[in-house]
């Protein structure tokens, strides 16, 4: 349980960091770099839920399907 | 507690590349004006002094602050030293000392050209080229200042969330 707490921490520390790296970009008129920093962070970010996701799918697996 | 000193470097190596760079971008327009100043005074010593070349680069680099009056020095040196001629020696120091200025292409471009004109012709067409070096010069200042305002609080900040966000991915 832990884990996830440490995880949904970390989601909220690169979202607020790609928020103010976007807007600081934005400002200078920098469109591009700002929309590609938001892209990777949203990759990034969408890798992470993607195998806590996988992990949960497992878990449900072992549970119901295979004892 | 590793992890954590880890974090303070990373941040403070962060920050301290936006500050330095953000220096870099005020430092430009700073030296661009004493460059242009240091021409006034070039101009001056040509037109109303009589001074030789070499005393006035003297002179300029007396008056000047660092990077700038390097470069005077060591044309003056190389004037009175070696055997070249002004060209040569306002090219070469020129090379010399532009690593450690802020100034960019574009002004080397500038002032390289001036220096072939340089002690080339009579006093009044003399006087004409630094007028035409000055009036670039102010243009390209005119850019780095709004290249300034533009990206010194930028570079400032990027160079912090940068480091922010490197340690929330690798902690």
């Amino acid at each position: 349980m832990g884990l996830e707490v440490d995880i949904i921490f970390k989601i909220a520390g690169v979202g607020i960091v790609v928020a103010f790296l976007h807007t600081v970009l934005d400002q200078v008129g920098k469109k591009e770099y700002a929309q590609w920093v938001t892209l990777f962070g949203f990759i990034y970010i969408l890798f992470q839920v993607a195998s806590i996701v996988d992990d949960l799918f497992q878990k449900i697996k072992s549970v119901f399907l295979f004892q | 507690m590793v992890k954590l000193i880890g974090a303070v470097f990373i941040i403070v190596a962060t920050t301290v590349i936006g500050f330095e760079a953000s220096r870099h971008l005020s430092d430009r327009p700073q030296q661009l004006r004493s460059l242009r100043s240091a021409l006034q005074s070039l101009e001056a010593e040509i037109m109303y002094g009589h001074t030789p070349l070499h005393e006035a680069a003297r002179r300029l680099s007396a008056q000047l602050s660092k990077p700038l009056s390097n470069f005077f020095d060591s044309f003056a040196k190389k004037l009175t030293d070696t055997e070249t001629t002004v060209n040569e020696a306002w090219e070469t120091s020129l090379r010399e000392v532009w690593k450690s200025t802020a100034l960019k292409k574009g002004e080397f471009e500038i002032m390289k050209q001036f220096g072939e004109t340089l002690g080339r012709h009579d006093r009044f067409s003399q006087q004409k080229h630094i007028m035409l070096t000055l009036s670039h010069l102010e243009r390209e200042e005119a850019n780095a200042i709004q290249a300034q305002m533009k990206y010194e609080k930028m570079v400032k900040s990027l160079g912090f969330l940068s480091g922010l966000l490197l340690i929330i991915l690798l902690f």
